[in-house]
């Protein structure tokens, strides 16, 4: 997981946010099929909300590895523990590499 | 700690069909498309499985996959596995063919079960988990995993399918040596097994139970996670190195099959030594068959549907299609309980139905006939479940004409048989039946399977 360094203070904490929101609406239309991004909700809930299950999930995490260009680290992910929109959004947010200077 | 000295044919990396036919990764329902008590109650979302092991069964952009040096290390203390020539069965059979068989039961767990135990432990390990939670039929799988997970330093709890377990006790003895919770399943541990007994206190077993149990004690604790030995896309390709030793040990002796066997239980000792030879073949650009063997007993290739089915009695796990006989069905307690599973793995599912892989049903005392033939010929005892791949290894090569060119067949011995003496006695002295399906029970059940595909409702258009 990438650790975020000091040099990082002086990007604006919405614009990390606001590209991760732009992440996961595209993984998430990615891999749930006839979603629409404009359909997306923070508080919508992965489960009972959007029809996600481990499988899907799963495509989902390797499609946020591949557009983030990281590998994802196993111990990380073990431990997560995803409700909705919102926690995943979170979770692209702290596995983000910094953005290039 | 020195590393073993690797052997030249030791594949460094496992081999993954997904590159060659992407259409074989596992077709899954939604939950949001089941109705009733099936839709998801879950809330949040976790891991059950290491991310490393899920990216593998998804994997579509790498032919070949390096193995861990750590997994490597493990592999060399006994693999490169035999394979060799059945000379003697050839001329007691009086065949037309050039018999192979690749041997891997020689192992201290005595089947092919350890070459995706330890890739299991190993990432599982790495993942921060502590203790794996398992099922298993004939025990091949827990014996594996109760010795990987000791080298691991990770707990192991073993749900075991209760007529196998009685049928060889020793099997939970050499799980419990190894440092594993053994519990006969159904159990009174968990809920699933208490209702199972409740409904049929002297149920036998059947290992969707024994999983649907190991998923349930694995959600009861956060260090703990469910692990399976068959079925995967994964764990196929953890198997991988069979048949990629079995190409190389072929060309030292300048030939090449034109037909593989071994039997069916999910698919893992099947897609092992057939993958690397299918690849392979394809390559060449020759014709090869694959032929899997399942018990009659429990006919999911040659009886079932091709449809949307649970793997584990509870559905915790992705419903997806597959060749099954319902997961209800309750197969009879054959000796090669693991054949008993009641559908195949996704991947082998999809190579039956685009014709890829063909399936026959051979019963147990045929089977136990031309095990006991192979040990007299060959010097090894096979597992009641690899005496299937040898007996439809017989029936194959008895249907090769003799004007023809010699057939060159492979078979996989998947384990030995020597934790299954008591069943060759009970053969040798007459006392083992041909087994095949209870009818009502298997027709019940695929009624149930087809129900549950048309509750199946579309896809629905994301959130509802």
């Amino acid at each position: 997981m990438a650790i975020e360094d000091s040099s990082e203070v002086t990007v604006r904490p919405e614009l990390n946010r606001t590209r991760a929101t732009s992440l996961v609406s595209d993984a998430l239309t990615a891999v749930i099929p006839g979603l629409r991004a404009g359909e997306l909700d923070e508080r919508q809930e992965l489960y009972a909300d959007l029809g996600m299950d481990s499988l899907r999930f799963v495509r989902l995490l390797v499609e946020l590895e591949s557009k983030l260009g990281v590998n994802l680290d196993d111990e990380d992910l073990m431990t997560i523990d995803l409700v909705n929109v919102a926690d995943l959004i979170d979770l692209v947010e702290r596995i983000s590499p910094p953005p290039a200077k | 700690m020195a590393a073993m000295a690797r052997d030249a044919l030791l594949p460094t990396h496992w081999f993954n069909i997904l590159h060659d036919r992407p259409q074989y990764v596992a077709s899954a329902v939604s939950r949001s498309q089941l109705s009733g008590k099936m839709k998801c109650t879950k809330h949040a979302l976790q891991l059950q499985q290491p991310f490393s092991l899920a990216r593998q069964s998804l994997n579509t952009t790498d032919r070949f996959i390096p193995i861990p040096e750590e997994i490597l290390d493990l592999y060399a203390q006994y693999r490169p596995t035999p394979l060799r020539r059945a000379v003697r069965l050839e001329e007691r059979l009086g065949a037309n063919a050039r018999i192979y068989y690749k041997y891997e039961g020689a192992n201290l767990t005595g089947s092919h079960k350890l070459n995706t135990a330890l890739a299991q432990a190993y990432y599982y390990s790495r993942a921060g988990v502590k203790r794996i939670v398992t099922g298993t039929a004939a025990g091949q799988w827990g014996t594996a995993l109760a010795y990987a997970c000791q080298l691991m330093n990770l707990g192991c709890t073993v749900f075991m399918v209760r007529s196998t377990l009685r049928q060889k006790p020793i099997r939970g003895e050499m799980m419990r040596l190894f440092g594993a919770e053994v519990h006969e399943s159904p159990s009174d541990l968990t809920e699933v097994g208490r209702r199972v007994l409740k409904e049929d206190p002297a149920a036998i077993g059947t290992q969707a139970v024994a999983n649907a149990e190991a998923l349930e004690l694995a959600g009861e604790d956060r260090q703990s996670r469910f692990a399976v030995g068959s079925g995967e896309n994964s764990v196929l390709l953890h198997q991988t190195v069979i048949g990629q030793e079995a190409i190389s040990q072929m060309a030292a002796l300048d030939d090449f099959p034109d037909c593989v066997i071994a039997s069916m239980g999910a698919g893992s000792n099947f897609g092992g030594i057939a993958l690397p030879l299918l690849g392979a073949a394809e390559d060449a650009g020759r014709p090869i068959r694959l032929v899997a063997v399942e018990s009659t007993a429990c006919p999911k290739l040659t009886r079932g549907r091709y449809m949307y089915d649970l793997s584990d009695a509870l559905g915790t796990t992705p419903i997806t299609k597959v060749y099954s006989l319902g997961s209800g069905y309750v197969p009879p307690p054959v000796y090669a309980g693991g054949l008993r599973h009641h559908s195949a793995g996704p991947l082998a599912s999809a190579m039956h139905a685009d014709g890829t892989v063909e399936a026959m049903a051979i019963d147990q005392l045929t089977s136990f006939r031309a095990g006991m033939l192979f040990c007299q010929t060959e010097s090894i005892l096979p597992a009641p479940e690899s005496a299937h791949a040898v007996a439809g290894m017989i029936d194959v090569v008895s249907r090769h004409t003799r004007g023809e060119a010699p057939l060159v067949v492979l078979v996989n011995i998947s384990g030995h048989g020597l934790l299954d003496l008591g069943a060759y006695s009970r053969f040798a002295a007459g006392d083992i039946e041909a087994v095949t399906v209870d009818e009502a029970s298997l027709s019940r059940s695929l009624s149930s399977l087809e129900e549950f595909n048309q509750s199946i409702s579309a896809e629905p258009a994301g959130a509802r």
